[in-house]
C-alpha cells in the first residue's frame, strides 16, 4: 500500500509531552460559551437519526434474509447493516441492554457461542459465516429487529447530553484501537474493516461538528486531528474493493497486511489521544 | 526538537545523587545478589557513557517490554529517541507530576501519585535486528552480530512473544514504579510505538543479617541464580566482557553499547518438585541450599567457591552435563564466553492443564552476543535440565550507547553515523 501521508500527525508524540509541562504556565480553561453548542447538538442528533433511520431499514431486509433461508443474502447484507450501527455507538452504548444484545461478542459470555444470552449481530454472524446457514436463527433475527425498533424509540425520546456527545468522538477511537484493528470485532465474516469505517465516520462527524468551537481554541490541535484522520481514511481507501463506490464495501481483513495493521496503529492512537482531549479543549465537564 | 527543552523545563528534577546510588552496591555484592533493600530515594544517576541497568545491582522487579517502532522515517525515530530520553531522565530521577486542567485527562497515570520517587528505576533502551531494515537507512551500521534470534533446539517460540524493533528494561524497587514508567511512555509516544510482548518478574529481597556473606537470589527452581557472574563493579572486566569498546571490531557509534540477550525460558515446577533433590543438584551441578558447587565428601562448601573440574575430567563429582559445567567450564579457551546475568523469575497464571506458568526472564549482557549468549546457549544444547524448561520467547537487542548530558541523546550516534 502508499504511505503517502503527511506527517503532521506526530506532532503529537511530542506534544503529549509538551502540552503536559504547558499548563505550568497557561490555564487552558475554554471560553466556549453553553449556548453555542446547542446548535452542533442538535445537528449530531439529526445525524443520529438519519443513521438509525438506514439501521432500521437495513435490519429489515437482513433479519428477512435470515428467516428466508438465504445465507448468501443474508452474508452479502450483515456488513452493511452494521456500518450505521457503528457509526452511532456512543449513543447506542447509552442503553447497555440493548447495546449488550444487538452488539455483543462471544467472548462477553461465560460460555461463548453456546450461551443463552448470546443474540444479535454476532449470534449471526457465527451462523451465516461460521456455520453457513441460518437454521435456529429465527428467534435471534426477531429479536434483533425488535431491539434495533426499541433503540430507535429510545434514541427519539433522548435528550443529547454535550459531554456524551463530544465525548463520542473519543469513545469511537478507543473501539478502533481496542477491537479493529485486532481484528477480532468480526472474526468469523472478517468484515471488520466495515466497522472500522463505521467507526471512524462517527467520530470524525462529531469532530466536524465541534471543529469550528475548537479551533478558536486551538488551531494546532484542528489541523492535526484532521490530518490523522485523513490518514486513516487513506489507508482505509486502499483496501476498498472500488474506490467510487462506497457501498461496495472493504476487502477481507485477512487481506490487511501486517505492515497497514501497524500503519493503522499510529494514527489510530493519535486520535485516540488527541480526541480524549476534545471536551477539555471546550471545556466541557 | 523544541519541545524537548520546555519538557525538560517544565518538571523539577531531583538533583542527582550518586552518592546513594554507590552506597546500594554495597562491598563486594555482584549485579545478581539478593537486593537487600527498597530505598525509594536510591536513584541512579541517567547521563553517563554508558545506560544504567546493565552493571547496575538488580532490584527486586524488572520488565522487558519489546516494542514496534512506528515511526515513519528517520525524523520521527529521531523524535522517539529524544522522547524517550526526555521521559527516562525524568522518571528516573523522579520529581514532581505538573498539574493540568482537570477537563483533560491527567498527564500521567498517577499510580504513585504527584510525587515520583527514582525508587531504583533504571529504563535502559536497546534495538532490535529489525530496526535496521529498510525504513530508517540503518543498515549500513548495524552491529555485527545483530540478528534475529533463531531457536535452538529446546525452544518452542511463539511469535507473539519474540523480537521486536526496539525494548526497553525497566527495573526498580517495586512493579509499580515499572509500570508506572512504562504508561508514561507509552502515553508520550503515540504513533511511535506499539506494545509487541511484555514480560516483567521479580526476586526475592533478603534482608540483610550479621555476619552474612551476599547470596545470589533463587529462581523459581529454588536455586541461587548469578552464582559466578562477573563482577559489575570490576570496570576493566566489564569493558572486557559487557561493553563494547575500540577492541570489538564494532561500528564506532556503538562503543560503550552493550548486547543484551532476552529469553523467557517456562520452568515445568511441579515436575521439578518431584525431582529427587540429589538429581536436582546433579543437573545443576550445586547444592540447592548452599549454592555451593559439587564436592566430594566432606563439609560442604559456600556459593561462591570456585569448582575445580579438572581434578574431575570424568564428571565423577560434577557430571560433565551438569548446567553450570556447560554454560562456564571454566577453561582459558571459555573465559571469553562468560556473560553477565541480570534475570528476573515470572509467573504468568496458568496453563490449560492446570499447572503454573512460571519461569525466568532471563536477560544477560555480553560484549558479543556470538562468543556470549549463542556460544554458552550452544553448549547448553541438550543438558539434562532441558527436561523442566522451555523457551518460549525473547529476542536479541542491542544496548544503545548512554546519553552523556543535556544535549544528547539516546541513539545520538547511531542516527549521526549514517547521517
Amino acid at each position: 500500500m502508499k504511505t503517502i501521508i503527511p506527517k503532521t500527525w506526530l506532532a503529537a508524540g511530542a506534544l503529549g509531552l509538551v502540552s503536559s509541562t504547558m499548563t505550568l504556565t497557561t490555564t487552558a480553561h475554554a471560553d466556549v460559551a453553553p449556548a453555542a453548542l446547542v446548535g452542533p447538538v442538535a445537528d449530531y442528533k439529526l445525524y443520529v437519526l438519519d443513521n438509525l433511520e438506514q439501521l432500521v431499514s437495513h435490519t429489515e431486509d437482513f433479519t428477512a434474509a435470515v428467516q428466508a433461508g438465504d445465507v448468501d443474502k443474508a452474508q452479502a447484507l450483515y456488513a452493511p447493516t452494521r456500518v450505521y450501527y457503528e457509526r452511532i455507538e456512543p449513543i447506542a452504548e447509552l442503553f447497555a441492554d440493548l447495546d449488550a444484545s444487538i452488539d455483543a461478542r462471544e467472548d462477553d459470555y461465560e460460555k461463548g457461542v453456546e450461551d443463552p444470552d448470546f443474540t444479535g449481530f454476532h449470534r449471526l454472524e457465527y451462523a451465516l459465516f461460521h456455520d453457513n446457514s441460518t437454521q435456529g436463527m429465527e428467534t435471534y433475527a426477531l429479536g434483533l429487529m425488535d431491539d434495533v425498533n426499541d433503540l430507535d424509540g429510545r434514541v427519539q425520546d433522548l435528550t443529547f447530553p454535550p459531554q456524551t456527545v463530544v465525548g463520542g468522538a473519543a469513545a469511537l477511537m478507543e473501539e478502533v484501537a481496542a477491537t479493529k484493528v485486532s481484528g477480532e470485532e468480526d472474526r468469523y465474516s472478517r468484515t471488520d474493516l466495515w466497522d472500522f469505517q463505521g467507526n471512524v465516520d462517527g467520530a470524525r462527524e462529531i469532530f466536524d461538528l465541534f471543529k469550528p468551537l475548537a479551533a478558536k481554541e486551538d488551531a494546532d490541535f484542528v489541523a492535526r486531528v484532521q490530518d490523522n484522520f485523513d490518514d486513516v481514511e487513506a489507508t482505509l481507501a486502499d483496501y476498498r474493493l472500488d474506490a467510487d463506490d462506497p457501498n461496495a464495501g472493504f476487502e477481507s481483513y485477512d487481506k490487511v497486511s501486517d505492515a497497514d495493521r501497524r500503519a493503522l496503529t499510529g494514527p489510530v492512537t493519535v486520535l485516540a489521544e488527541d480526541l480524549s482531549t476534545l471536551r477539555g479543549v471546550l471545556g466541557l465537564n | 526538537m523544541s519541545g524537548l527543552g520546555v519538557a525538560l523545563g517544565g518538571f523539577a528534577l531531583g538533583s542527582a545523587c550518586p552518592a546513594r546510588a554507590l552506597a546500594a552496591t554495597g562491598h563486594g555484592q555482584d549485579v545478581t545478589s539478593a537486593p537487600q533493600q527498597q530505598d525509594s530515594q536510591l536513584r541512579y544517576p541517567f547521563h553517563g557513557l554508558h545506560q544504567q541497568g546493565v552493571v547496575t545491582p538488580r532490584p527486586a522487579s524488572g520488565m522487558l517490554v519489546a516494542f514496534d517502532v512506528l515511526a515513519r522515517d528517520r525524523d520521527d525515530l529521531e523524535t522517539l529517541l529524544k522522547i524517550l530520553t526526555e521521559r527516562i531522565a525524568f522518571l528516573t530521577q523522579g520529581g514532581r507530576i505538573p498539574e493540568r486542567d482537570p477537563l483533560f485527562p491527567p498527564p500521567d497515570s498517577g499510580i504513585l501519585g504527584p510525587q515520583i520517587a527514582p525508587d531504583g528505576l533504571t529504563v535502559t533502551l536497546a534495538v532490535g535486528d529489525s530496526l535496521f531494515d529498510d525504513r530508517y537507512g540503518l543498515g549500513d551500521v548495524r552491529p555485527r552480530h545483530l540478528q534475529r534470534m533463531q531457536g535452538f533446539p529446546n525452544d518452542a517460540l511463539e511469535a507473539a512473544r519474540c523480537h521486536g524493533d526496539l525494548a526497553l528494561q525497566i527495573c526498580a524497587n517495586t512493579l509499580d514504579t515499572g509500570y508506572h514508567a512504562l504508561r508514561d511512555i507509552i502515553k508520550n509516544t503515540p504513533g511511535l510505538l506499539m506494545v509487541r510482548w511484555k514480560q516483567e518478574g521479580t526476586v526475592p529481597l533478603l534482608p540483610p543479617a550479621p555476619g552474612d556473606v551476599d547470596g545470589s537470589a533463587r529462581n523459581f527452581l529454588g536455586f541461587r541464580d548469578g552464582s559466578a557472574n562477573p563482577e559489575g563493579d570490576d570496570a576493566a572486566l566489564m569493558d572486557e566482557l559487557v561493553w563494547v569498546g575500540k577492541h570489538h571490531d564494532e561500528p564506532a557509534w556503538a562503543n560503550g553499547g552493550s548486547y543484551l540477550a532476552a529469553r523467557i525460558i517456562r520452568n515445568f515446577v511441579e515436575r521439578w518438585d518431584r525431582t529427587p533433590l540429589h538429581e536436582q543438584e546433579m543437573i545443576f551441578g550445586r547444592r540447592k541450599v548452599s549454592g555451593a558447587p559439587l564436592s566430594e565428601d566432606g563439609p560442604e562448601g559456600k556459593e561462591q567457591d570456585v569448582p575445580d573440574y579438572s581434578s574431575d575430567p570424568e564428571g565423577e563429582i560434577t557430571p560433565l552435563d551438569a548446567h553450570i559445567r556447560l554454560a562456564n567450564p571454566r577453561t582459558p579457551e571459555t573465559a571469553g564466553n562468560r556473560i553477565l546475568r541480570r534475570p528476573f523469575n515470572y509467573s504468568n497464571g496458568v496453563e490449560a492443564n492446570g499447572q503454573l506458568d512460571m519461569g525466568l526472564l532471563f536477560l544477560c549482557f555480553q560484549a558479543d552476543l556470538e562468543a556470549g549468549f549463542i556460544t554458552v546457549q550452544q553448549r547448553l544444547d541438550g543438558e539434562p535440565l532441558e527436561e523442566y524448561i522451555k523457551p518460549v520467547g525473547g529476542g536479541y537487542f542491542f544496548v544503545l550507547p548512554g546519553a552523556q548530558d543535556d544535549t544528547d541523546f539516546l541513539g545520538r550516534s547511531l542516527l549521526a553515523a549514517t547521517a
